[in-house]
């Protein structure tokens, strides 16, 4: 339910958020709550901002939460709104006013250590400029959407392909700004003039950085983040694999090799529509609607010699190491009889590949959008498995029954950690087709409910289902939740910071839960 | 990050969108070329998502090498949206900003 404010409330809103960031970065126009909507929505008419302001520094974020408190105004912190397929710019609770932090862009590397230190507003093209422009020799680990935030995907736990790739565990040091207008320094930044802050996460005593990751409990105004020192050399292979059934022997090959060590980025196994989707339309195919037919998959696959299942391998390290490594691998490898296995090299000196296996950022993934030929867009689901062959299997045998019977085209992958697997699905969406539109909600909670009935519950989720997610994780009566809002309401007992983020939801919100 | 295809590969070799002024401040409001390439070239320039789509209708792709743009149709696009492009919030580009770069990309008219 949107928010409304009496017209004379939102009037000195607006004039206490003028004073504490400039009238020309207040955004209160028609458009501008346009623009900070969820350009993916399934419904657009949800999750509509009341405007933004924009604050340029830490002290300005201090000065925007306390004219919040003032008028018990709800904010929606983001870093540059890049969060597509999990809401984007938008908040959850409609009539949120966005604090757009997209203008805080310092760097500052510490090259001798491999670590920066960033504001939310730096994305991974701005962090890679800056890299290459400065000659700094650091890697950077981004997502497959590279548009957004580098501490933001961080903090939304998003993934990349390196041996960084869990972007969320190389988060070392945070300042947040709490909903009392105070500034906290996580880990060893909680000394003043610490030399230590970006080297050692935990600090002394209880250590809070994830206690800010996916969460409202404090506006995150810069994080430190490791980066990869660049590597001697990168080798690897690209596979493609013909059957539905080679996941499972793929998944109990890879695991064991990743959890070993020997394999220490983490691949993803994505389907054939996970690529066919960037470099074609469905309607280019068929204009049949209903989920793809076996015939039409097959005359895809044979154009862009396309396996059902398709992985990429990469060594880091030093040559002699990675020769030695890729021995193992391929031997594994060719034991799965792949249908295609396409070595790849590369030696420092060389151009990099333009890859996010090299942390080059990426936006052409995003092509996918364009599927159905129209508006388009992507939506995510994405529950946590273990790393077994078998069970990994009879998700994608359940998934993919799933988009059959909702008549959705199945587009996933399997991607790795240490100990889990992510069954990342972008559920592609056409916004032009009112009947798909109809089917979309039911289907992701179909989905949802099933994950939740093999005790798989989902990393990451939209908008429109972080209240369902969030009431999966039940144990003890839903007591991490509880214990979430116990902590939401001693820090923020005004419930001004991104009511119902994670669905944790303040005390005075309460009533907004499920809706 | 999707895995590489075929027809993808030749994209691959296309050098990166640079943005030489990104990292510490923005470039001045005045300099529509250096914006464009801070806040529109991962998209908008080689191997970017929207080259690839518009690549799909219209040619040239790359927005840089169009002759038939308007300052009032980039604008229009940037804040509203268009297609699959998300609209552009006054946050991340200001309208002085933006006027800049449509301006730019607008010079062929």
């Amino acid at each position: 339910m949107a928010q409304h404010l009496p017209p004379a409330t939102l009037k000195a809103a607006r004039r206490g958020f003028a004073a504490a960031v400039g009238a020309a970065n207040c955004f209160f126009g028609e458009d501008d709550q346009h623009a900070y909507s969820d350009k993916f929505a399934i419904d657009d008419s949800r999750h509509v901002p009341l405007g933004a302001v924009a604050p340029l520094t830490t002290e300005e974020v201090q000065a925007v939460v306390r004219v919040a408190a003032q008028y018990h105004i709800p904010l929606w912190p983001i870093s540059r709104g890049k969060n597509l397929g999990y809401g984007s710019a938008a908040p959850v609770l409609a009539g949120s006013v966005i604090v757009d932090l997209s203008r805080m862009k310092k760097i500052e590397v510490d090259l001798a250590n491999g670590t920066v230190l960033l504001e939310p507003g730096v994305g991974f093209y701005d962090l890679y400029d800056y890299l290459q422009t400065h000659k700094i020799p650091l890697w950077l680990s981004v997502p497959g959407n590279s548009w957004g935030s580098v501490i933001g995907n961080a903090l939304d736990r998003g993934v990349g392909y390196t041996p960084y790739g869990e972007n969320t565990s190389k988060l070392c040091g945070m300042e947040v700004v709490l909903a009392d207008g105070s500034i906290v320094r996580t880990g060893m930044g909680a000394m003043t003039g610490s030399k230590t802050w970006q080297l050692y996460r935990y600090g002394f005593g209880p250590a809070w950085d994830q206690m800010f990751v996916q969460s409202n409990l404090g506006i995150v105004t810069k994080a430190g983040m490791w980066l990869m020192p660049e590597p001697e050399s990168v080798m690897g292979m690209d596979l493609e694999f013909d059957s539905p059934d080679d996941l499972g022997p793929l998944i109990d090959t890879l695991g064991p090799l990743r959890r070993e060590g020997l394999l220490q980025q983490s691949p993803t196994i994505g389907n054939w529509l996970r690529a066919a989707a960037i470099v074609t339309r469905r309607t280019d195919w068929t204009d049949k609607p209903g989920a793809l037919g076996d015939d039409v998959i097959a005359a895809i696959r044979k154009k862009f010699g396309m396996g059902w299942w398709g992985v990429s391998l990469r060594l880091y390290g030093r040559e002699g190491v990675n020769k030695a490594a890729y021995a193992v691998l391929e031997s594994a490898m060719n034991a799965l009889k792949p249908m295609v296995l396409k070595p790849t090299k590369w030696t420092r000196g060389e151009p990099h590949e333009q890859s996010g296996w090299f942390g080059v950022p990426l936006t052409f993934p995003m092509q996918n959008a364009n599927w159905h030929g129209g508006r388009g867009g992507h939506i995510g689901f994405s529950p946590v498995l273990p790393q077994s062959g078998a069970q990994a299997q009879a998700q994608f045998k359940r998934t993919y029954a799933r988009y059959k019977e909702f008549g959705m085209d199945y587009q996933a992958s399997f991607a790795f950690g240490e100990r889990h697997l992510i069954n990342v699905n972008a559920v592609l969406i056409n916004k032009d087709d009112d009947a798909m539109m109809q089917r979309v909600d039911p289907f992701l909670r179909a989905l949802i409910a099933d994950a939740r009935s093999q005790g798989y519950g989902e990393y990451r989720t939209h908008l429109d289902y972080m209240d369902t997610v969030m009431g999966s994780y039940d144990f003890g009566g839903n007591a991490l939740r509880k214990l979430n809002e116990r902590v939401k309401n001693a820090l923020d007992p005004l419930g001004i910071i991104a009511p119902g983020k994670s669905g944790i939801w303040p005390a005075n919100r309460a009533k907004e839960r499920g809706k | 990050m999707k895995r590489p295809l075929p027809l993808a590969a030749a994209a691959l070799l296309l050098p990166a969108a640079t943005a030489a002024l990104a990292g510490q401040g923005t470039p001045t409001p005045t300099d529509g070329k250096a914006l464009f390439r801070e806040k529109c070239a991962m998209c908008h320039g080689p191997n970017g998502m929207g080259t690839g789509l518009l690549d799909r209708r219209v040619q040239p792709a790359l927005l840089e090498e169009r002759t038939d743009l308007t300052a009032d149709y980039v604008i229009q696009a940037a804040r509203t949206g268009i297609g699959n492009m998300p609209a552009i919030p006054r946050g991340e580009a200001s309208d002085a900003q933006l006027k800049a770069i449509a301006d730019y990309l607008g010079r062929g008219k």
